[in-house]
């Protein structure tokens, strides 16, 4: 048995144990431990990884006379790392207090334990493809498993879970289309056989793969313009879903970019590809529409009052750094938009856990209604701080590592726009994710809220090891490097050369031991003049400037509802809702379309009736 | 009104013996005297002197004076002029706000002894029996010149330590309160907690509290807890699952 | 370079920057009293204030982050000036960089948005919300300066930015090859150090000083600290990309206070803009007169 047939098999068995018994009151406590276990066996095929060596599937299976065959290389264990780490993380999340709670209030956590082990399993199923019908099947389990997780809390979730199972057939028939292409072209589906076929194809045709392959996979990455199903469906879904979501889900979109874009097609290809009217070529076009997914999403997370939809859109906005870098294609950028992956992972992971927690406590995520919990939540406080500075990209969590990779790629390469429009991005989330942590942790603590509590361990614990991982691939971020060199090396990009602390560059590096070092040497000299100023005391928050007036506690003395007045005022005209009316103009037209067919059979219903009948009749006669 | 009748202790500091400290504590006190942030509460005519003392013609930030905004930012408190019943409730939670060292001067002969509004019900006539006055800038209205004349004294003063009105309030917070609530009622409270400010900074006196504290604590709204809570977990039932 | 070096010029540059701060915050205050014809603050009235503020008997503190945001706020600056070459002293300049030094900027401004989150005032709320406005309008054009900067020299490492412009003398200095983007950075500068007509999120007699409302003693002594060090940065920064750097100490401070007299000046001379007054004319002038002078420099 290979390692990967050990791997499978024993997410397999945590699918099927889960099916069985998930409806043990300890299914959750196991399935975490499984999870664990599927962890090991990743980290058994590490050595082989490092080698560079393919690490195969031993069972083939031949469908229409196509091999099928799955096997793990640098990427696929890359992303299959995140997958189960978050997996894990989320099942330890839910197997305590959370879940238990979940259940009483007539949630079905049994679907819920079901349905994540199902992802978890669909998506190394879909990492380990070997060629492109496994690619396809791969797909397709994973967009019918997401959608059984997006189903669990009903409601609102199931109309967000049915615009997503909308968006996603579109994409796999546009995928499909690019298969069969292919296949008429190559006569198979194996890599290696595309690999050939490619540069015998003509321009057009590449254009038209990289648009049918482009658009199906944009679709789970939610790039514009797909990215409208994806913060609703991914913050409807109960707690520990959301962050499994949030943290990996959507990044099988970049998976399968990386693989078919880069790998098979070649980055050097689609900068031959102009577009058409325009001095643009498709490369530019893909950093185009990231930077595009960058700004757009985060501008609409900064509107929205419920926190659980602020990270969902900025969970699209950041994968828009992702593709940047990675299009960029050289070492710096690529390197950050994989690493970026990771970060990115783990950030948004603790942030979900972090406004889970705080849902638990105090049943609401509007973030018009909280404040001030970080007296009574302060760990669940330190999560989500830890969580912000990594999203916000700031030092010293591990989100500046990567997205600094993806500026100085830019800056090395000469595109100021790009390079405006990612920082304008980060901005945005700095803005953004303030409000967050403001509006939920800082300010006024309510009445109704005295008597809050920490959420329990089985919660804290997973944001307590969150919060290392991101300080410390902060700290070091050659610990994740070291990775992403060997996935680069894998698809055929430069390989950076990092170092633990960053990279040396000779212009300009970046050495986040020394940068960490220094910022707590500073901030230690910051406690030393301010510990060394008198005793402090801490006043009542009413014991609070008012201008004279006296505040109580039904007094609501707190800035939460819209939070930059002077910067919407500003730019609210500029939010048109272009993309909602586009989408519902495309409905529209698909209904009156179809209402038109309807009407023109039902006019035509009679007549029909009556040729059938006539020709029934007439031939009858003549024979 | 109740007479005085707490014998006025004489200010027993910690005798520091460590000459260094000495020396510190003299560097504190000259750094206080030459930066005084001033918050100005002006009710009456007394305000239009204060602009030509800061602005160009008098300049008072030569002598290190700055008008600040909030009470937590300021070092005086500077009552320009009569204090309604209404307006005092605010001027004594301003009072209480601010960080000590705190100094409090009266300017006007209103604030003195009420002034040309000697005779109306509705005014505070003497601020020193609900405040703690350091220095009256006596006038109808002063001159800016008596104004910084005043501030030059109160600078001496807070040079030499002689300007401790804000441990007066501290040490016999008792007397002052039950002047207040003579005036407000027996439910007058601010959110500012005195005495616990007082037991904090070892800044307490034998008439810090008295039978007027007492009724404080008796009418008193209990505030929330405020505290830090570390402890993770706890029961499940928690407020706010009902409306949920 | 020794180890013994190394930690004494990163003991060093903080304190040099504290020490340059405070003649700063002197000179902000005496350019502010000679445009008004006053006579202006004695020479030492920034260290007073800071002892008399640190040496408070009772210190108001709203809970753990109203303190953590204040070390932050100061610590941040400590560590930025460490990345910060000045003459004779490169600290760990090239460990991290331009890029890496904008970002450790905004970590004292991180810790003070928490800190003032926590004292539960709305007015220092507002205040924050309208700073992180502010720096969403003047970090455009900033960022389109840093980017014109580092393509022009091929680096971002300020050591090696600061030795090109002086091999090259006066000619070499970034203004003079990059001068559309100086104006910029000037601009940006302005918006950066929060003066008028930029001074939106401190507004006294609207929002009672924002961020500062609930700071007292020590709490607002960190935050004059911050202004000494946030000063100098935004000089030396300035300097270091447009005008060469500092040859010897005697010039680099010449050069250091001149760069901002500049926005000091301006200051005093302008009222208030309100917040999308101020976005729109960030974005507008600053950000075409920068995309031009980029558009010179990388042509």
């Amino acid at each position: 048995m290979t390692p990967l047939d050990e791997l499978l098999l024993f997410s397999g068995l945590t699918l099927v144990f889960l099916l069985l018994l998930g409806r043990f009151s300890y299914a959750g406590k196991v399935a975490t431990v499984f999870y664990g276990g599927q962890l090991l066996f990743l980290a058994k095929m590490a050595d082989r990884i490092v080698d560079g060596s393919i690490v195969t599937f031993s069972l083939q299976v031949e469908l229409f006379g196509q091999q099928m065959s799955w096997r793990f290389d640098a990427l696929s264990w890359f992303f299959a790392v995140i997958t189960l780490g978050a997996g894990l993380l989320s099942s330890w999340y839910a197997s305590g207090e959370w879940g238990e709670r979940f259940r009483r209030r007539g949630g079905n956590l049994w679907l819920l334990n079901v349905a994540l082990a199902a992802n978890v399993f669909s998506m190394l199923i879909l990492l380990g493809s070997g060629d492109l019908l496994a690619l396809f099947i791969g797909w397709e389990l994973v967009s019918w498993a997401s959608f059984l997780l997006m189903t669990v809390a009903g409601g609102r979730a199931i109309q967000a879970a049915m615009r997503y199972i909308t968006y996603a057939m579109s994409g796999a028939m546009a995928i499909l289309a690019g298969i069969v292409l292919l296949w008429s072209h190559a006569g198979g589906l194996q890599y290696g056989q595309i690999i050939e076929v490619i540069p015998q194809l003509s321009q057009a045709q590449v254009w038209l793969l990289v648009a049918l392959f482009g658009s199906g996979f944009a679709v789970k990455m939610g790039l514009l313009p797909f990215h409208l199903w994806q913060a609703a469906a991914y913050a409807e879904t109960p707690g520990p879903g959301a962050a499994f979501f949030g943290a990996i889900s959507a990044r099988m979109g970049l998976y399968a970019i990386i693989l078919v874009l880069v790998q098979l097609i070649g980055l050097a290809r689609l900068s031959e590809l102009m577009i058409p009217f325009t001095f643009l070529d498709m490369r530019d076009l893909w950093a185009w529409i990231a930077v595009l997914t960058i700004i757009l999403p985060t501008y609409i997370a900064l509107r929205q009052s419920d926190a659980r939809y602020l990270l969902a859109w900025h969970g699209i906005g950041q994968g828009g750094y992702m593709l940047l870098g990675l299009v960029m294609g050289d070492a710096l950028g690529s390197a950050g938009g994989l690493l970026h992956v990771f970060n990115y992972a783990t950030n948004q992971a603790v942030l979900f856990f972090a406004v889970f927690a705080v849902m638990f406590r105090t049943g609401t995520a509007d973030l018009n209604k909280l404040g001030g919990l970080i007296t009574r939540m302060p760990i669940s406080f330190f999560a989500m701080l830890v969580g912000i500075i990594g999203l916000a990209g700031l030092p010293p969590m591990n989100g500046f590592v990567s997205k600094w990779f993806v500026y100085r790629s830019l800056m090395i390469e000469g595109e100021p726009l790009l390079f405006l429009g990612a920082i304008i991005g980060t901005l945005g989330t700095i803005l953004s994710v303030y409000k967050l942590i403001h509006n939920t942790f800082l300010g006024q603590l309510r009445v109704e809220h005295v008597e809050v509590r920490e959420a329990p361990w089985s919660m804290v614990a997973p944001m307590i090891i969150l919060m290392l991982l991101i300080f410390a691939t902060g700290v070091a971020p050659g610990l994740v490097l070291d990775w992403v060199a060997l996935v680069q090396s894998a698809v055929g990009l430069p390989v950076v050369e990092n170092t633990l602390g960053g990279v040396e560059l000779a212009s300009g590096s970046l050495d986040m031991l020394w940068v960490v070092g220094v910022l707590f040497a500073g901030f230690g000299i910051g406690a030393l003049l301010f510990y060394s100023g008198g005793r402090t005391r801490q006043v009542h928050q009413l014991d609070n400037y008012a201008g004279g007036h006296f505040l109580t506690a039904e007094i609501r003395y707190h800035y939460s509802d819209n939070f930059y007045a002077g910067l919407m005022h500003l730019i609210r005209p500029w939010y048109r809702g272009s993309f909602v009316w586009l989408e519902s103009t495309l409905g529209s037209l698909l209904g009156i379309a179809a209402s038109l067919i309807q009407r023109l059979y039902g006019a035509l219903h009679p007549s029909i009736y009556l040729l059938v009948t006539v020709v029934v009749t007439l031939t009858w006669v003549l024979l | 009104m109740k007479e005085i009748d707490i014998p006025i202790e004489a200010s027993v500091d910690r005798n520091r013996t460590n000459p260094l400290a000495r020396v510190f504590d003299e560097l504190v006190r000259f750094c206080r005297s030459r930066s005084m942030f001033m918050l100005h509460y002006c009710t009456g005519c007394g305000a239009i002197e204060l602009p030509p003392a800061m602005t160009s013609r008098f300049d008072m930030e030569r002598l290190g004076i700055q008008p600040m905004v909030t009470p937590r930012q300021a070092d005086i408190l500077l009552i320009t002029g009569y204090v309604s019943i209404k307006t005092l409730k605010r001027v004594i939670l301003t009072y209480e706000q601010m960080g000590s060292p705190k100094y409090v001067i009266g300017i006007c002969s209103c604030t003195v002894n009420g002034g040309m509004y000697w005779q109306s019900y509705a005014t505070a006539k003497q601020l020193d029996q609900y405040l703690p006055v350091d220095l009256y800038i006596a006038g109808c209205m002063p001159r800016p010149e008596a104004v910084l004349e005043g501030m030059r004294k109160l600078m001496d003063r807070i040079r030499s330590g002689e300007a401790d009105g804000w441990k007066d309030y501290y040490r016999r917070y008792d007397w002052y309160l039950g002047n207040q609530q003579h005036l407000f009622g027996d439910d007058w409270q601010t959110p500012a907690d005195v005495i616990g400010e007082a037991s904090h900074y070892d800044l307490a006196g034998p008439g810090t509290e008295g039978e007027h504290t007492r009724l404080l604590q008796q009418c008193q709204k209990p505030l929330e807890p405020q505290q830090t809570f570390f402890q993770i977990g706890g029961s499940l039932e928690v407020k706010g699952e009902s409306h949920e | 370079m020794s180890i013994q070096t190394l930690l004494m010029e990163l003991v060093l540059m903080p304190l040099v920057a504290f020490v340059v701060g405070l003649f700063m915050v002197l000179m902000l205050r005496r350019i502010g009293a000679k445009l008004q014809r006053r006579v202006g603050p004695p020479v030492m009235q920034p260290l007073y204030d800071i002892v008399k503020l640190y040496g408070k008997k009772t210190q108001i503190s709203h809970g753990w982050m109203h303190d953590i945001g204040i070390v932050m706020a100061v610590g941040g600056y400590v560590a930025a000036e460490t990345l910060l070459p000045v003459p004779g002293m490169d600290g760990i300049a090239d460990k991290g960089g331009l890029v890496t030094l904008v970002y450790v900027m905004m970590i004292p401004s991180l810790g003070l948005a928490l800190g003032v989150g926590q004292c539960a005032n709305p007015n220092g709320s507002i205040g924050i919300a309208r700073a992180l406005t502010a720096m969403l309008a003047y970090d455009v054009p900033f960022v389109i300066v840093v980017f014109g900067v580092a393509w022009y020299f091929g680096t971002t490492n300020l050591v090696d930015i600061i030795a090109i412009q002086q091999a090259g003398g006066v000619a070499g200095w970034g203004a003079t090859a990059m001068p559309l983007l100086a104006i910029a950075g000037l601009f940006a500068l302005q918006g950066m150090l929060g003066k008028q007509p930029f001074e939106i999120y401190i507004a006294p007699a609207e929002i009672a000083t924002g961020p500062m409302v609930e700071m007292s003693g020590k709490y607002l002594g960190g935050l004059f600290v911050m202004q000494c060090f946030q000063l100098y940065t935004a000089g030396v920064l300035y300097v270091s990309l447009f005008l060469g750097g500092g040859e010897n100490w005697l010039f680099f401070l010449l050069k250091v206070f001149a760069v901002v007299a500049i926005p000091m000046t301006v200051a005093f001379l302008f009222p208030r803009y309100k917040t999308e007054q101020m976005i729109r004319l960030m974005w507008k002038w600053p950000v075409m007169i920068g995309l031009l002078g980029l558009a010179f420099v990388m042509h």
